[in-house]
């Protein structure tokens, strides 16, 4: 049995643990078209920051693919698939045959769509290779202009502004994190990201890059001009499903998936940023683009490789993150804009603290906390579970809502994952 | 595999354990030096309630297939392959709190490395320098039994009428 697998990150990591936990003895190929070994690509912020090294942020340790027994390609790119024939084909031209299939190919940020855009000086936060472009430059010119006020924008401002870079973010919405979390939150976290030293402005998007090969300047959609040497585009990102164009294996926003990560073609599996699965809050059909999603995706798309039985039960939007020193998660729905959902809030935005819910009928579908974060994963489970809340809607708000206040709720219902202890965990002896 | 595990009807509150846990995992290791220390340390360990008030102590579950290791982007927590222990590396840890946002015990906290200014994200580690867990040799009870999962049943079943146990997975 020869398990190929495209991509080496967090999905294709996983994935080969996934497969060694029920086949020692396949053959597995990894190939990716970055260079390093498997790095937590999230840990570009501390890397930008200085706070981690290139070789601290190393996923798994350098023995792991000789341990797992795995055949390394580095640095080759596959452009398609050939699915009658079974095999890859890479960029020269060159084939890898295939037994089980899994693309775990990740995404890439998307691009400014504006003149210039191909300059040197303008990178997205994605890549290892980006954050070491963006460090020269900084360290060059000491200054740093990021588009987009998402996650990946903010986290790349966070970097540089505590490497000392001055920092400005441009964001086109009227407030950061508008795809994360609601207004109330995201200006919150806005207005600490401003008093801590990121220069931040909204409703503004930019409209062209000047120089000669290198950026030197940028024109505001306002037709302001700002000076930088340094872009950094923080726009979303979309799914690489390039390698599977006019291959019959079917694509949405990502590549398709069943509740067993199997595409449509029998034996090809998809995971991680790629992969296009259901929102476990919303049951919509999504990309849930995030370290957690590939990983657990990874892992089980891995085992189904082998032998197809374990079901995915789903991909859930959840975010946390620590920006000198305020920490917020948010999970599941939570920027409501439709009728249908009810909102319990406590807000002090004078402390930067915030609680919100979002139920629908008797169901928590949505959590956001800002400062006060312990328990966040009771709220998790919550939602993962669709667990009838009603027993504790009135203290759904308070901090001391914690596991012991809803362990009957949660063992009532069956596993998600059968093994976790969630229901196990109690014997009742008579 | 050796676990912590609770007998929910022994446990009178007094938190012993969590104070033997803060100073276990203190620089000092010592109380009254340990109170002193800054940050303060944090139990692992906590004494919480449930709706009828009943005291619930309640610590990392060394889950069998844990959502922590998953949701880890520094990939600093591991499962052991020998004892099933799920254990942080606090070294790696960036205090990003995935964890804590996963955990469906809320177990895993917040808090910054003793004398530094790090943020980590703590959980019990069944004192691994110990013979038994601290809290474990400080509850006054009985409450808190540290053994293998059948040993527990067979204890907690003699003295019968004990519901309610609380037992680890793993
Ligand atoms: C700065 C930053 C911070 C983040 N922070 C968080 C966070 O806090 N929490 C969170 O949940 N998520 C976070 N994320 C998102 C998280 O990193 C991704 O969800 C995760 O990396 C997805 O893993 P993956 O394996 O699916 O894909 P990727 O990590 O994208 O890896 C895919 C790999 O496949 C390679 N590849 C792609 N196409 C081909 C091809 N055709 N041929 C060969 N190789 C190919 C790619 O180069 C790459 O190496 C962050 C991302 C960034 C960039």
């Amino acid at each position: 049995m020869h398990y190929l697998i495209v991509g080496n990150c967090a999905a294709g990591v996983n994935a080969i643990e996934g497969i060694r936990k029920l086949d020692k003895d396949g053959e597995i190929t990894v190939i990716s078209n970055e260079d390093s070994l498997a790095y937590c690509r999230c840990l570009l912020t501390e890397y930008v920051m200085r706070a981690r090294r290139g070789e601290d942020i190393l996923y798994r340790e350098e023995d792991f693919y000789k341990k797992n027994r795995v055949n390394l390609i580095l640095g080759k790119e596959v452009v398609g698939v050939d699915v009658a024939d079974k095999k890859v084909i890479l960029q020269d031209e060159s084939f890898l045959p295939y037994d089980k299939l899994l693309i775990a190919t990740g995404a890439t940020p998307k691009s400014l769509r504006i003149k210039g855009e191909e300059k040197y000086g303008v990178f997205g936060f994605r890549r290892l290779s980006d954050a070491e472009e963006i460090i020269k430059i900084a360290e060059r010119t000491g200054k740093a202009v990021v588009f987009g006020g998402g996650l990946i924008g903010l986290k790349a401002a966070y970097g540089m502004k505590k490497r000392g870079i001055d920092v400005y973010v441009m964001v086109k919405s009227p407030r950061v994190l508008s795809q994360v979390v609601d207004a109330e939150a995201a200006q919150i976290i806005g207005r600490w990201l401003q008093e801590n030293g990121i220069s931040i402005r909204t409703g503004i998007g930019p409209q062209e890059i000047l120089g000669d090969d290198e950026v030197e300047e940028v024109i505001l959609d306002n037709g302001e001009k700002v000076r930088t040497n340094l872009v950094i585009v923080g726009k979303g990102v979309m799914c690489n499903t390039s390698l599977v164009k006019g291959s019959p294996i079917k694509t949405h926003w990502g590549i398709l998936t069943d509740d067993f990560l199997q595409t449509n073609i029998e034996g090809i599996f998809a995971a991680g940023d790629v992969a296009e699965t259901t929102d476990i809050a919303t049951g919509n059909r999504t990309v849930n683009a995030l370290w957690t999603a590939a990983c657990e995706q990874g892992r089980i798309a891995g085992m189904n490789m082998v032998e197809m039985t374990k079901r995915y039960p789903g991909s859930i939007g959840a975010n946390s993150a620590d920006f000198f020193g305020l920490p917020f998660i948010s999970v599941g729905f939570v920027r409501v804009r439709e009728e249908g959902y009810e909102q319990l809030i406590r807000s002090n935005p004078k402390e930067f603290k915030y609680k919100k819910v979002v139920l629908k009928g008797n169901r928590l579908v949505g959590f956001t906390a800002i400062k006060d974060i312990e328990n966040a994963g009771v709220y998790t489970a919550l939602i993962r579970k669709k667990v009838n809340i009603s027993p504790v809607k009135d203290i759904l708000l308070e901090d001391y809502l914690d596991y012991p206040k809803v362990r009957d709720l949660l063992e009532e219902k069956e596993g998600l994952r059968e093994s976790i202890s969630m229901q196990g965990d109690t014997i009742r002896i008579a | 595999m050796k676990r912590v595990f609770v007998d929910l009807e022994r446990c009178l509150g007094c938190h012993s354990c969590m104070i033997a846990c803060a100073v276990e995992h203190s620089l000092s290791k010592e109380l009254f030096k340990a109170i002193q220390e800054t940050p303060l340390p944090k139990p692992r360990i906590e004494v919480r309630t449930t709706e009828k008030g009943d005291s619930f102590p309640l610590q990392c579950r060394h889950c069998e297939e844990p959502y922590c290791i998953d949701a880890c982007i520094a990939g600093a927590i591991r499962k052991d392959p020998e004892t099933g222990l799920v254990l942080s590396d606090e070294k790696k840890c960036v205090g990003c709190w995935m964890c804590v946002m996963v955990c469906p015990f809320g177990v895993i906290r917040p808090s910054l490395v003793p004398d530094k200014r790090e943020k980590v994200a703590i959980r019990c580690d069944l004192c691994q320098d110990r013979e038994t867990p601290a809290c474990v040799e400080a509850c006054p009870t009985g409450a808190l039994f540290f053994g293998e999962a059948e040993e527990f049943k067979k204890a907690a079943g003699k003295e019968g009428g004990k519901k309610n146990a609380l037992l680890n997975s793993g």
